[in-house]
């Protein structure tokens, strides 16, 4: 039976934001053709989860969002290095670096395993059907609800704020990397700020998507937006809305077929783009077949 | 034949620059006047965008140093512009021909800042001198060759620099938007300004420039028209390339272009 009760609004709410979070950050790693950095870094930061979980004994530590992040940016740090010093090819570097550090993660969960109550699984997988039953109980003992919505809540704000005071910078690193450093924006900053807001958003949704999930939602809906827009405005609504629909239709698919939420949305977030690339290759391809001139270019 | 100025807006010492241990620039020594327009010249692989971008801070030299206005790149970075070879950037990026001017004045923004009305009419000017006023809406990814050329040079007109360092400009322009950019370059080192350009065709080169630099490696030559271009000094620069020389001879006999009697 399909309802739209509290938990269906939770789950559906937790989960676009998200996706929004990371469709927001996916925009701009998809303009720098970094989008593989993002699932580089996804996977990057489970040793720095391991070590955060084993100094503060549970996973709902700061120390384990900052192990993270201090991997993620070690991850980012070590493909730059090989690309740029060892003239190791980008997807070559990006392929060394983090199945290395995924398996150090491996090695240290099952070192650490009889300490800390952390297992692959749960990092690759994620669960958010648990949602609802995982709630923030304050100290005086009063219920506020999900204790991730909260989380998806704070990453959303901070990636919203992140993009909205950086956009001018991050928009022209990422179209002219040179010029931004001849004017004097500071585009190696800039895109260690990226990277690092990439690694604590993946650290932040791992445990309601997995570390492998969030990379699709990092690059899916940006890479489907930009199939149908060509202003970064639009590409950022798009992305945007792409996020909330693929949340709502996920749930429900998840619901029907009783399976994974995340898996679903990721799997719809893939039709639909599967769908944006068969469309719009069909137009082009009729664009070109029934008349010569191009002046469908200029609207 | 290398020409030393007074107070020279660009003051290059003893540079080497090299790529994984192999140099590609050899103790380039020069300076340069302001109120020029400057032309780059050299066989490809000579060095000539390595050059700009030491200049530019974009590569770091094994040895020697930069000034410009006598003081380090730092202190007068914005009273210098750029631009860069078109092939540079992926022009599928999603913005505007007027959002891609407006990246010019982002430099004296600062942090935070959004480009606002003041900021919107100087792009504009600065789309109308290359004439491409009527494409500011425009995707740039609807552009031709030429007319993303056109839109960096705009870019660079809107940094309101003193400085001018253009990589190539003139690659994939056709002739008479070449003609009227170096109009309106001429113009600029008119009211004061100093233009480099690194440019591949002799040939309109001969015509368009006051003062030349030719580069193969070392420093060929540095100096004002009249004393550097020669047979001599073009064929330093451009090496064994015969067929290439002859055509510059046959050229300077057209033209009956003589420096050597004048």
């Amino acid at each position: 039976m399909m309802s739209f009760d509290q938990n269906a609004f939770l789950i559906i709410f937790t989960a676009s934001m998200i996706s929004i979070s990371c469709g927001l950050l996916g925009v701009f790693m998809m303009l720098r053709k970094m989008s593989m950095t993002g699932d580089a870094i996804s996977h990057a930061v489970l040793p720095g989860i391991v070590i955060g979980f084993f100094v503060s004994g549970s996973q709902r530590g700061l120390e384990v969002i900052i192990g993270a992040g201090v991997l993620g940016i070690l991850a980012t740090l070590m493909i730059d290095w090989l690309r740029r010093k060892a003239r190791v090819q980008l997807d070559a570097s990006i392929g060394i670096t983090f199945t290395l550090l995924f398996a150090i993660g491996i090695i240290l969960i099952n070192l650490l395993a009889y300490k800390v109550d952390l297992d692959q699984e749960c990092v690759l997988y994620g669960e958010i059907a648990y949602l609802p039953i995982d709630l923030w109980i304050t100290g005086g003992g009063q219920n506020m609800g999900p204790r991730i919505m909260y989380l998806a809540l704070l990453n959303l704000i901070l990636v919203g704020g992140f993009i909205f005071l950086f956009f001018k910078e991050l928009t022209v690193t990422s179209f002219d990397e040179n010029f931004s450093m001849v004017i004097g924006i500071p585009a190696g900053v800039i895109n260690l700020g990226l990277m690092s807001m990439v690694s604590y958003t993946t650290v932040s949704s791992f445990e309601a998507v997995g570390a492998i999930l969030v990379v699709a939602l990092l690059v899916v809906p940006p890479a489907t937006a930009f199939l149908w827009t060509k202003k970064l405005n639009q590409l950022i609504k798009i992305t945007i809305g792409i996020g909330i629909g693929i949340a709502f239709l996920g749930y429900y698919l998840a619901y029907f077929f009783d399976s994974s939420i995340a898996g679903m949305v990721v799997s719809v977030a893939g039709i639909v783009f599967l769908a944006s690339a068969l469309y719009k290759s069909k137009l082009i391809s009729n664009r070109f077949g029934t008349s010569t001139n191009q002046e469908s270019f200029g609207n | 034949m290398i020409n030393h100025v007074e107070s020279p807006i660009i003051e290059i010492h003893d540079l080497t620059v090299s790529y994984d241990q192999s140099p590609v620039l050899w103790n380039v020594d020069l300076s340069l006047p302001s109120g020029k327009l400057i032309g780059i010249l050299g066989p490809n692989g000579a060095g000539k965008s390595t050059l700009i971008k030491a200049i530019m801070g974009l590569v770091s030299p094994s040895g020697g140093y930069v000034k410009l206005f006598d003081k380090s790149l730092e202190e007068v970075r914005s009273r210098i512009s750029y631009v860069p070879q078109r092939e540079s950037v992926d022009w599928n990026f999603p913005a505007s021909v007027l959002d891609v001017v407006l990246m010019g004045t982002y430099g004296k923004l600062g942090l935070f800042k959004r480009p606002g009305k003041k900021e919107k009419e100087l792009a504009m000017e600065c789309l109308e001198k290359v004439g491409m006023h009527g494409f500011a809406k425009r995707q740039i990814s609807e552009l031709s060759g030429g007319q993303q050329q056109r839109v960096f040079i705009a870019r660079s007109l809107a940094q309101n620099a003193d400085l001018y360092l253009m990589d190539e400009p003139f690659a994939g322009v056709d002739m008479a938007t070449e003609t009227a950019i170096f109009e309106l370059l001429k113009q600029m080192t008119a009211e004061g300004k100093t233009v480099v350009v690194v440019h591949h065709d002799i040939y309109s080169a001969v015509n368009y420039f006051d003062w030349f630099i030719m580069l193969n490696l070392h420093l060929v030559a540095s100096g004002p028209k009249e004393t550097v271009i020669t047979e001599e000094l073009l064929r330093k620069t451009y090496g064994g390339k015969l067929n290439l020389l002859t055509k510059v001879s046959e050229l300077i006999r057209q033209k009956e272009f003589n420096p050597l009697k004048n």
